[in-house]
């Protein structure tokens, strides 16, 4: 079980380079990062995993991006959007997680959407940088739109992942602190450690839904 | 008025965190106000009231902060919401808890020995043919010009060289290309 921060901007998008990114990750208790435009790095204690951060792509598009770079160990990752597009994301092969939704709408994420999020095995991130730069009515609305996500959770138990969305080492917290934060809309350490898990069990091969017994 | 004996004073327990990042200058009435927004953003005024958040000092790159025992937690929760020291990018990596300022103090002597010097950009090396080290050493990330300001084991952190964008940039050794301008023959 890898502990893995879902989401990292390294240079130019951030401050930090990328070995510094995940040398400072190492040091905070994680195992690996999924970091936005880098190639895959192997470093003594952590792995870099290269990430593809959709923002404001037709759903269309989104399948044949999420087509193109299946097999080559890229996370997809889009910017959650309206219902429609949601649902048709959350069923779309290929892409692994969906993000954004402490800005979204609160019926942009359903129970419907939820159960094919859960069907399809499909991540929904928990976005750790509006709780630790927001303030005011933008962090209220996150932890409202977090501890909505958990009711959902608690029926369809789709996965989730946690990313700091940092763009200088920074924004990264410890896994410690993670579990304080994460604390704030009823996680416990458990879900904490299934979460920071997910982006492993989005990527590996599900297994097949029909089993053949010989 | 009068200071209360020791069994009815209310209990305290000291938080030793570390500044982020390092060689940064912080005053500690200024760190005081962002960890008192932080508390009363994140948990309210009641809380803050119950809490007592206070910044004690900052001594070798460290903080010693004070908060009611009990509250150790969310306190640590909302120190990790702190992002920023006036104009200044900051962060606190909560390091220990204990009930004494002595033994963070002590937790503090064992930590700064183990750190490696800050380098100031400007090293030595060695010339040509033995003669006195007189070249200075710039660093460059990419194509840019960059200026080393605090290193720990293979992490550095560098400022743009330039007019503008001098901005603090988080990298590692491995990262720089480090240029020996005494290096370059006379004929290039």
């Amino acid at each position: 079980m890898k502990i893995t921060d879902a989401c990292v901007y390294p240079y130019p998008l951030g401050d930090s380079s990328v070995r510094r990114l995940a040398l400072e990750a190492r040091t905070l208790g994680y195992d690996s990062i999924v970091a936005a435009d880098s190639p895959a790095l192997e470093l003594p204690g952590i792995s870099v995993v290269p990430g593809l951060f959709l923002s404001g792509v037709p759903a269309k598009d989104v399948q044949s991006r999420a087509k193109k770079s299946r097999g080559s160990g890229t996370v997809v990752a889009v910017q959650i959007g309206d219902n429609g597009f949601n649902r048709a994301v959350a069923g779309t092969n290929g892409v692994h997680i969906i993000r954004g939704i402490h800005a979204a709408d609160k019926r942009a994420f359903d129970h419907v959407t939820a159960k094919i999020a859960a069907d399809n095995n499909t991540a929904l991130d928990i976005d750790l940088s509006i709780l630790i730069c927001g303030r005011g009515h933008l962090r209220q609305k996150a932890i409202h739109r977090y501890l909505d996500l958990m009711i959902l959770r608690s029926r369809f138990e789709f996965p989730l992942t946690i990313s700091s969305s940092s763009q200088s080492v920074l924004g990264m917290r410890a896994v410690r602190e993670v579990t304080g934060l994460c604390s704030l809309f009823g996680m416990d350490e458990t879900d904490v450690q299934m979460a920071l898990a997910g982006v492993g069990r989005v990527t590996e091969p599900g297994e097949s839904i029909v089993k053949v017994i010989k | 008025m009068t200071v209360r004996p020791p069994t009815l004073r209310e209990k305290k327990r000291y938080i030793l965190a570390r500044i982020d990042p390092a060689g940064i200058t912080v005053d500690a009435k200024d760190l005081y106000y962002a960890v008192y927004e932080a508390v009363v953003s994140l948990f309210g005024d009641v809380t803050a009231a119950a809490m007592q958040p206070s910044v004690l000092a900052i001594e070798k790159g460290y903080v010693l902060l004070r908060c009611i025992r009990g509250s150790e937690r969310e306190f640590a929760i909302a120190l990790s919401t702190l992002y920023g020291c006036r104009e200044s990018t900051i962060t606190l990596r909560v390091i220990a808890v204990s009930g004494t300022i002595e033994s963070l103090r002590e937790r503090i002597a064992t930590l700064v020995p183990g750190q490696a010097p800050e380098i100031t950009g400007q090293e030595t090396a060695p010339g040509p043919e033995g003669s006195a080290g007189t070249g200075a050493i710039e660093y460059r990330f990419g194509t840019m010009p960059v200026e080393p300001v605090a290193t720990s084991g293979h992490k550095i952190d560098v400022i743009e060289k330039g007019f503008k964008n001098t901005r603090r940039l988080f990298l590692t050794i491995e990262d720089l290309e480090k240029i020996h301008a005494t290096t370059i023959p006379d004929g290039l």
